[in-house]
Order: structure tokens, then sequence, then C-alpha cells
């Protein structure tokens, strides 16, 4: 088969990945002779779907030996196999990174084989990469479960970020739909990849030259709606992963109806809205002081349809309000539905030389139509702050575009801002 | 009010700032515009003083860093008749430091941080969208066409990232080129462009890069507006990916 319907397949079968961050992790130096990272990340390109290219994003096989009901490379499946040999996954690497196509590689892949022999291959291209070609540009590189410890280690050592699927929200689940896929050889590597990137950072302390343990962190990402978990379940797991595995992120991936599995709920379009919901909630754990338990609880276990979660914390806590934008603290203004981290920062800055007008808040960028039931400035009201609950959800929900756009619902806010 | 006048270049406007701002006691009550040799023209010129203008901004980075940056943003814009904002600006970020930039409530603030916001924009932008072809020679050649002038920035920044290979960028519109080649950067202008031949294999990797990119939206899931609102159409026409379009 020649490369180009490889990398058609190969690629193809990557699309769904949701992970295209190649921000966090400063790699440059004269070792280097092709290739730095940045740590703010840079777009290359957008798809026709609106979305970042910033990495070659390629399985390196999608010959799997396993057979997940969710997935379409499983081995019950019928499609075009198709499988890459290191040293081309190293040559399409240089061969786009020389032209500015990509900011480096993001290699997955299928279990092609076994696990170890597939993990194997993968960190062989991390390898070449590194130490024959010097390059110095982003990779990525998704730890097979259940490969050898030896193996997850020299991936971490050559690839900026690490991550090991975590999947399914439960070990019930996994069980039921992977059944090939165990929890434990799912977390052992993440504690793994959580110790030594601990370590490492311990050890550059004190020594400059010692290596450098996957820097830009650890990510895991989860389908969602292929399996009967609530949104408080999945935000409670991922409050855990953020806390003690350390990890950087986690992506959520509305499940693609692939087949007709019996095990598999039936789902007219994939849980689009749903994810985007899980994606705010989960801004709302890593950057504004939220726990999953302020979010939801026993009694209402799933995210609001119609509101994003500030909104409908906030529209369940009218004591908190009104805030005073001349005076609140930052935590307090990041509570506030419609202004986010930078508006929050641009408050705290502008009001030392001048007390913030209402005019002087739609330059600062926060959106009014949202913020101004919730806000006094100088004393000032903008809305009765103290109409019924009701008929505030009945405005917010007028004042805020009907359903989101498709297109909100593909962008990961803020990765590249 | 006094009305100053410099000679249209950089360095005349950056070292009538510095004079401005040594001699006059308020310089939010003056004025600085680009002479324009017209016979009854109101204002006291002064003349350019490259120390001077390289010494303001060397002061001015020491002071406050960010503004400083914002003043390098602002010049590759290349914005004519902004000469009494930057004047005005300049005078707060002494006054204020960095914390000039959240200002936002004064005019000649905003119009500053504006415009050097938009360039430093398509300075990050291109450093993505920016394509390296393949010459017989080994050479590789990026071709664009930008708004502000930044092909400085941007050669620095491919010197970083390119550095074992001999690049050249061109800018078609001001004509401008820089050439990188074995640790050394060059810039030039080239008056006369014949595109060289390309390498055999570069429309082999240009078909690869077309397929992937093609591949790798989600078909159900087109969304054109939100493709060009972030790539917007004017750098198409050097971009690989959208070739035949
Ligand atoms: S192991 Fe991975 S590629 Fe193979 S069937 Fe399961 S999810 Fe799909």
């Amino acid at each position: 088969m020649d490369i180009l319907s490889k990398l058609q397949i190969l690629s193809g079968a990557a699309r769904y990945d949701a992970s295209c961050a190649s921000s966090g992790s400063k790699r440059e130096g004269p070792a280097c002779v092709t290739g730095n990272t940045s740590s703010s990340g840079i777009c290359h390109s957008w798809a026709d779907d609106g979305r970042c290219i910033s990495l070659l994003k390629i399985l390196l096989s999608n010959d799997c030996q396993y057979d997940c009901a969710y997935c379409v490379n499983r081995s019950s499946n019928f499609v075009e196999r198709a499988s890459f040999t290191a040293r081309e996954v190293v040559d399409l690497t240089l061969d786009f990174y020389r032209r500015n196509y990509i900011e480096g590689l993001f290699l997955s892949s299928a279990v092609m084989g076994s696990p170890d022999k597939t993990m194997e291959r993968m960190v062989r291209v991390a390898e070449t990469l590194r130490t024959e070609e010097q390059f110095g540009g982003y990779i990525h590189l998704k730890i097979i479960p259940g490969s050898s410890s030896e193996l997850v280690r020299k991936a971490g050592l050559y690839a900026d970020r690490i991550s090991v699927n975590i999947e399914l929200p439960s070990q019930a689940s996994l069980q039921r739909l992977a059944p090939q896929k165990h929890k434990e050889a799912i977390l052992a590597p993440m504690a793994l990849i959580g110790r030594e990137i601990a370590s490492s950072l311990v050890e550059r302390k004190t020594s400059r030259h010692a290596p450098r343990f996957a820097p830009a962190g650890q990510s895991t990402q989860m389908i969602i709606g292929a399996s009967p978990e609530n949104d408080f379940q999945i935000l409670r797991l991922s409050q855990g992963l953020y806390k003690k595995m350390q990890l950087k992120r986690v992506y959520y991936s509305a499940y693609m109806p692939v087949s007709d599995d019996n095990r598999l709920p039936v789902l007219a379009a994939p849980p689009l809205l749903r994810e985007h919901r899980l994606y705010q909630a989960d801004w709302l754990l890593r950057f504004y002081g939220f726990s999953a338990e302020e979010i939801l609880s026993d009694d209402a276990p799933n995210l609001d349809e119609s509101f994003d979660p500030k909104s409908a914390w906030a529209l369940r806590h009218p004591e908190f309000f009104p805030v005073e934008i001349n005076r609140a603290d930052y935590g307090t203004l990041l509570r506030v539905p419609g202004i986010g981290v930078t508006s929050a920062k641009r408050i705290i800055t502008a009001r030392r030389f001048s007390a913030i007008t209402p005019e002087g808040m739609k330059k600062i960028g926060v959106v009014m139509k949202r913020a101004k039931y919730f806000i006094t400035c100088s004393g000032r009201s903008f809305e009765k702050t103290d109409r019924p609950a009701a008929l505030l959800r009945q405005q917010l929900l007028l004042g805020e575009s009907p359903v989101p756009a498709r297109s909100t619902q593909l962008v990961i806010p803020g990765i590249f801002s | 009010m006094n009305r100053y006048l410099y000679d249209g270049t950089a360095d005349g406007l950056l070292s009538a700032i510095a004079w401005i701002l040594e001699e006059e006691p308020d310089p939010e009550q003056v004025a600085l515009a680009e002479r324009q040799d017209t016979l009854f023209e109101d204002g006291f010129f002064l003349a350019t003083d490259a120390i001077q203008a390289e010494d303001l901004f060397f002061r001015l980075r020491q002071h406050a860093p960010d503004a400083a940056h914002t003043l390098y943003s602002f010049m590759l814009a290349e914005k004519d008749g902004m000469e009494s904002s930057l004047l005005h600006y300049i005078a707060l970020a002494f006054i204020h430091g960095d914390k000039v930039n959240g200002y936002l409530t004064h005019p000649a603030v905003r119009d500053i941080v504006g415009i050097a916001k938009k360039a430093g924009r398509e300075l990050h932008r291109l450093k993505g969208l920016l394509r390296f072809e393949k010459l017989r020679d080994g050479a590789y050649l990026a071709k664009m066409e930008p708004d502000h002038n930044i092909i400085h920035p941007l050669a620095y920044h491919f010197s970083r990232r390119l550095r074992a290979q001999h690049w050249f960028l061109y800018d078609v519109r001001r004509r401008t080129a820089a050439r990188w080649n074995q640790g050394t950067l060059q810039f030039g202008t080239i008056e006369q462009f014949t595109a060289p031949a390309l390498s055999d294999d570069e429309k082999k990797v240009q078909a690869l890069w077309q397929i992937f990119f093609k591949t790798i939206a989600i078909p159900d899931r087109k969304n054109p507006r939100l493709q060009k609102s972030n790539m917007p159409m004017k750098y198409w026409k050097y971009l690989t990916e959208k070739q035949g379009e």
C-alpha cells in the first residue's frame, strides 16, 4: 500500500481524538536541529470543520486485536486496515515540520499484535525523531494500556506529553464494552507517569541536566454517552484525576454511534451539547475555583442543557449576588456569569486607575447581556437584581443564543488564548 | 498647543518623542505629525537622531517592558497619523509603567494598544500559516503578503525553529526578503523575483499534506464560517492545503 493511502486511512481513524493542544512545553536549545516548541501553542491551519490543526495526528496502525464495542477499529468490524513503519512516520513528521505545516506529532495506535509490540514501535518513532534527527518539535504519545512500565518510562523521556485514555467513566462499563481492557492496566501507567513527572521536576531543581519527563504533563480522554454514568460521576472522576493524579487535562469525547451492538445505547446523534457542557464545567474545576460538588449533586446529577454551568450555579445562589465590580476580589468576580478569567483580570487592573463605569465594562470585554443581572457598578445596578428566580431564568435564556452554534461545540475554549 | 513635525521615518518619530518628553512639561497638550513639505505648514521641525531614538526605546524597555513590546508591535503596523497618540501613550508609560496597558479608558492608550494587538495577532497567525516549499537546490522558500511589516520578528521565529535548513522569506507586497543560512540571518530587498524550480519530491509532500488536511475534518461537521474566521481568506493564496479551491 502506498503512503498516501495509509495516511488517508490512519488520519481518518484519528479524527475523533479531541486533544489538539500543543501548548505547555518549552523545548529549545542548540541540541535541537529541527524545531522548538513554544509555550503558547500555534495553530497551523483550520480544517473544514473549523477545528485547529497543529499536530500531525495519526494512528500508527488501525489493525486491532481488541474488540471494544464503541470503536470503529474493533477487530470484528469490517474496515480497511493499514500500519505505518516507524520510518514512515518519522519522515512524514519531518517533511511536514520543515514546511511549517505542523507543530509536531500526535501518535496513537490500535493494539497491533500485543500492547508491548505496538508501544515498542511507537517509542521507536519518538526515539528516532529525538536522537537521530534531533527533532525539537512537539511529540504526544498515547500509552497503550497493558504495555510494560519500561516502555512507558521511555515514552516519557522522548515525548512532551504522554497520555493514557481512561476510555469509560467506570470499571463496570469498561468490563461491559471493552472486555480486554482493565482498570488497573489504565491506572497503573497513569500513576507511574505521575510519579516520574514529579520526581523529574524535583531532580531538575538540583540539576538542570536531569532528563525531563513529559514536560507538558499528562492528559486523558473519556467517551461520553456510550455508558450510563451521569455528569456528577464524570465530574467527580475528573476532579479526582486532577487532584490525585496531577493530570493536566481531561478530554471528553461525545460517543459517535459506530455500531449496532446491543450493549450500546441507541443515539440519534452524538451528545455534542453534553460534551460542550462538560468542557465548561471542567473549566470551572480548573480555573474558576469550583468543586464538582458545587456544580452538581446527587439530587441534580446532570448538567443543565439550557444554561452554562456557571449561570446555573448563579441561579441557585441568589444570596451571592449582586457583586460590586469596583470592590469584589478576583475569586468573587470569577463567579459572575459573563465574566471570564481575562475580563476579571482586566477589571482588577483597570480599577487601579479609576472606578470602572458601565461603558468601561463593555470595553473590558464583560458579556453584559449575562452579567448585568448579577452586578452593581459603584453601587448602581443595571437590572433589578432581586427579581424572582423563575423570571431571571427566562431572561437569561432569552438573552442567550437559542442553541449554541455547532462551532462552539467543536472548539475547546481558551487553549490558544 | 505646540505642534511638532518630523521626517516620517521610525527613528525620526522616536527621537522626536524623546525630545518632546524632555522639553515639554505637559506632553498631553502637544501634537506631533509627519512633515508634508507644504509651504505654509504649521509646526516646529525636529531633526532625526537615531541615537536618541534607540535610547528612548532602551529606557522604555527598562521602565515598562510590556509597553516597549506594545511600541514594537505598533511600529510593525506602519500606521500614519497616529503620532500624537503614540507620544501620549509613551508619556503615560513613563508615568505608570506597564500598568499603562490596562488604562483602556484613555483614547491614546486604546488606539495604540489596539493597533499593536492587531499587528501582534497577524504575526502570531503567520507563524502558523506560513508555508515553505522545497526548492531544487534544497533551500526552502515561503511567500507572504501580510498587512503588517512583520518579516523581522517572523524571520527571528523561524531562525530558532528551522535552524538546520537554508530558507528564505519573501514579502511579495513590500519586496523585502529574509535569508537564513548556517546560523546567519540577513535581510534585503528583491526587485526582480523569478519563481525558482521546486525540488522533485515537493509536489508529493504537498499532496500528502492536502490529503491529511481533507481527512482530518469530521465529515458531517463542515463549518466554513468558523474556518474562515480563524483563517481569513486573504491568507489562502499561499496555503498549500487551499490550492485549487
Ligand atoms: S483497543 Fe483501541 S483501537 Fe482497539 S478496539 Fe479498543 S478502542 Fe479501538
